[in-house]
């Protein structure tokens, strides 16, 4: 079949390396106590890179056609939509009952 | 005007509807990129409720994640980025025709996944231990904080789910096995190890982000 | 076929392929038996086994309305007991939205069609067509198995904590649903691939008919909402087997939560179930004016815009839930907005039919039934999506009458419409065109009568789900309930015509309409593979100014069109007389 990207040795192991070394940063960053809102940041950072590798070395979408990325990038934004909208609710309840 | 549909042979694995090849693997590529959109959604659910209830309640986020265990956590990570490496390598044997190679690799994610579920059920098991249980039967005195039982109820629910898609991981990479074993797959088709490998990857995402939001707050 | 030096268009050779009047074999009789039907890959075949399974839920759930509004007519206990009535009124809604106006459009016309109007042989995956209609019936099987087990009294919308904590058959209906809704997915999955993948050469985007584009609308909305019902619908089963609080306030859980993941999903589902009619409408007033839609991409756009500003509404079903006020005023905000792509097509359609060749034909007297009653109900949710007005109407017949404009009244008349209008082809018999307009009328005139009322009882407060009612009301109860019988007495009767021309109907020809459509450039029934020959298009689907033959071109080589003809590098050369493009 043509038009089929191979991945050489190479590039899976060095992806597969880079996800290994970030698994272990993230895991150092966690105690070096970064002030909040710093920990999380850097945390989904981090994982949001991870992801991002396998997306498009693993899953190939580097080399494959623009529409399925386009299919995973629309998938976040919706998931975007669920939790900014849902939190807009939950993030300005008046606080009626106290300690509740 | 004679029906022409039979005109032409070819191999079993070509399906008649496509016009060649390329059509028929470029359309369950895209259709399992579909498929994948919506169990990002599925899960999104789930992170959705996380992310409300980190939101009210921080600090009980913060307490109760001292009770899971950070190095089996990144072991498992390790494990299933591992297994994400193997997949990928079993597809590159296949587009190279290795077909042994093929089968290796896929025995080899098998038992990586394996190895994740082993992992996660001690940890499971040691909670249940201590009287950490989901929801209504949670027993567990060691955490001061009144709602303790949301976090685990998310924590159960979201490692749950992810445990049942790598069960069902297991299953279709088992399944491949026993084809690619068969000598089923090879440069000319290998289509079905392709977007199972794409599966594979996204379970291996969704843990991605499970690990720090469950093991490393601080 | 030699592709030139000098340009990158290919030269094809195309003839006119005349679709065959009476054709012997079609795919009706290309296999014969119920296992050739149950095991069939056919999308034309899962296609009629959707239409008739949705036919009879439709029944169910049509039966159970006639005694809920039975039970209505005095205001104390009829004939029917509270608790009963409780679950009349929740099968009554999770049958029609889940088994009947989820699936209707799209999996039944939309499996049938689909295909055929891209000139494909198939969908992208066949195998999984067939899935998804199993589990659809599998879910179904679930859904009546809890109705006669336990029994489910929450409403379709299963609000928390009384579905996580009342007694009945709440987690196998919620399975049941879950079923279903992954069959919807499938056949999300599906859609969106076959129309990317499968094109006939030439059929660039376009060229698509506005009923391909409106089923790619519904299955994106499809794939992105209804994987959160599931999981929504998996909590309330959690909560029930294992008490998760997340939504149960005694548990530390938030009750209001559950209603933003639900309506998350169950709004754009009415989307869902609204868009694919949208596309119908397109096609029957194209037909049956003879002439171009006006503003094609506004029209092919405004279903994808539907589709993603419906994503953004949801917190409108939630103003009086305890919502913060500044959510409800962003929901309220963007409701009125997902109101304006609806208007341009309502507008678009009206210059469609100005200065047309006007056929009043029955599939086009649904169409106009559909225009009036969804007019109404479409302002009517605007109105409701006004907060001040939904304190008020929240929760009242008014509702009731807003959804039952647009879903029966929008939807329903649609679906009327594109049954009547493909019947012909599906089934190669068309039908009696008198009693389709009688039908029609009564439709039209008991639908007004059920429902006009209930506008007027819920502005003056008569609360919804109720059993029992004060004296004010009982009126307006009792012509709604007249109106119920006319109205079932309407579908009765198309039922009925329909199936009789089933049995003795007037052969159809392939093109009874005079339409442009892709679709009847094939004989009426459509032979097995839909097409013996690799369709090439030249024209859009409402190109009336076009001749005939011009839309009946395919591959002029032998072979089932093998070898890969790009769908955008086909290129009439008009002066060249012998039709070799």
């Amino acid at each position: 079949m043509t038009g089929h990207h191979i991945s050489t040795y190479k590039t899976l192991l060095g992806v597969g390396g880079a996800l290994l070394i970030l698994t272990l940063l993230t895991v150092g960053v966690r105690y070096l106590h970064l002030p909040h809102p710093w920990a999380i940041i850097v945390a989904m950072g981090i994982a949001i890179f991870k992801a991002s590798l396998v997306a498009l070395f693993f899953m190939n979408l580097w080399w494959d056609k623009r529409f399925n990325t386009m299919l995973l990038l629309s998938s976040l934004v919706f998931f975007g939509l669920l939790v900014g909208f849902t939190l807009l609710d939950t993030l300005y309840r008046p606080s009626i009952i106290p300690g509740f | 005007m004679a029906n022409d549909s039979t005109a032409t042979s070819h191999p079993k694995y070509h399906l008649h509807h496509f016009v060649d090849a390329e059509q028929q693997f470029d359309s369950a590529k895209m259709g399992m990129w579909v498929f994948l959109v919506t169990e990002i959604l599925f899960f999104g659910g789930l992170f959705a409720a996380y992310i409300v209830y980190r939101a009210w309640y921080p600090d009980l986020f913060t307490e109760a994640s001292t009770e899971l265990n950070t190095l089996l956590g990144t072991i498992n990570t390790i494990v299933l980025i591992g297994s994400s490496l193997t997949v990928a390598m079993a597809i590159r044997a296949a587009q190279l025709n290795k077909t042994k190679q093929i089968a290796i690799n896929l025995g080899i994610t098998i038992l990586l996944a394996c190895a994740f579920m082993v992992i996660k059920y001690f940890e499971w098991t040691h909670k249940f231990h201590l009287g950490i249980f989901p929801g209504e039967f949670y027993t567990y005195e060691g955490i001061a904080h009144p709602k303790a039982s949301v976090f685990f109820s998310i924590y159960y629910l979201m490692t749950g789910l992810h445990g049942i898609h790598v069960i069902i991981g297991i299953g279709l990479m088992t399944w491949l096995l026993i084809k690619a074993l068969k000598g089923e797959f090879g440069s000319q088709y290998y289509t079905p190890v392709e977007i199972t490998g794409l599966y594979w990857h996204l379970v291996d995402i969704i843990w991605i982000f499970l690990f720090p939001l469950f093991y490393l707050i601080e | 076929m030699a592709t030139e030096a000098s340009s990158n268009l290919k030269k094809v050779q195309v003839r006119r392929f005349k679709p065959k009047e009476e054709p012997e074999h079609n795919y009706l009789n290309a296999e014969k038996g119920i296992w050739s039907w149950l095991t069939t890959v056919d999308h034309k075949r899962i296609g009629v086994m959707y239409l008739a399974s949705v036919v009879f839920f439709f029944f169910v759930g049509g039966v159970m309305a006639l005694l809920l509004r039975t039970e209505l007519w005095t205001p104390a206990k009829t004939f029917i007991e509270a608790n009963t009535y409780n679950q009349l009124f929740t099968l009554h809604g999770a049958i029609m939205v889940f088994l009947f106006l989820v699936p209707s459009i799209p999996a039944a016309l939309g499996n049938f069609l689909l295909p055929i109007q891209l000139g494909a042989k198939d969908v992208a995956f066949p195998k999984l067509n067939l899935l998804s209609y199993y589990l659809y019936l599998i879910g179904a099987t679930i859904v009546v198995y809890a109705m006669l087990s336990g029994g489910v009294d929450t409403g379709w919308t299963f609000y928390t904590p009384y579905s996580t904590s009342t007694d009945g058959a709440i987690t196998a209906m919620v399975f049941g649903i879950f079923v279903i809704g992954f069959s919807s997915i499938l056949t999300g999955v599906n859609f969106i691939t076959t129309i990317h993948k499968m094109r006939a050469p030439g059929l660039s985007w376009s060229k698509l008919s506005l009923f391909s584009w409106s089923l790619y609308a519904t299955s994106i909305i499809q794939i992105l909402a209804t994987p959160v019902l599931a999981i929504t619908l998996s909590l309330i089963a959690m909560e029930r087997i294992l008490g998760i609080g997340i939504f149960d306030p005694a548990l530390g859980g938030d009750p209001v939560l559950f209603q933003h993941f639900f309506w998350f999903y169950s709004h754009p589902a009415v989307y869902i179930m609204i868009v694919p009619g949208f596309g119908v409408v397109s096609e029957v007033i194209t037909t049956f004016s003879r002439k171009h839609i006006f503003g094609y991409w506004a029209i092919a756009l405004s279903s994808l815009a539907i589709a993603f500003i419906g994503f953004l509404v949801w917190g409108h079903h939630m103003f009086v839930s305890g919502q913060a006020t500044l959510a409800s005023m962003v929901f309220s905000f963007l409701t009125f907005l997902v109101g304006i792509p609806t208007g341009i097509k309502m507008f678009n359609w009206a210059a469609t039919l100005y200065k047309g060749s006007i056929k009043l034909q029955s599939p086009l007297l649904f169409i106009f039934g559909f225009f009036f009653l969804f007019l109404i109900g479409g302002f009517t949710g605007i109105v409701l999506g006004t907060i001040a007005l939904d304190v008020h109407l929240h929760d009242t017949y008014y509702v009731v009458a807003h959804f039952h404009f647009v879903m029966v009244g929008g939807m329903v008349m649609a679906f009327m419409a594109g049954v009547h209008y493909w019947w012909p082809k599906m089934f190669g018999r068309m039908y009696n065109e008198m009693l389709a307009k009688i039908a029609c009328l009564t439709i039209f005139i008991g639908f007004n009568v059920t429902f006009l009322p209930q506008f007027v009882m819920g502005a003056q407060g008569m609360p919804r789900r109720y059993y029992n009612y004060i004296e004010q009301f009982q009126i307006f109860h009792q012509v709604s309930t007249i109106g119920s019988y006319i109205l079932g007495l309407g579908f009765l009767l198309v039922f009925i015509y329909l199936v009789k021309s089933l049995i003795n109907g007037e052969k159809a020809p392939a093109n009874p309409w005079g339409s442009r459509g892709l679709e009847w450039q094939v004989s009426s029934p459509p032979p097995q593979h839909n097409f013996n020959h690799t369709p090439v298009i030249v024209h859009g689907p409402y190109d009336y100014h076009q001749p005939m033959d011009e839309f009946q071109l395919g591959l002029a080589e032998s072979g089932n069109g093998h070898g890969h003809a790009d769908h955008q590098d086909i290129k009439i050369d008009r002066d060249e007389p012998n039709r070799e493009l």
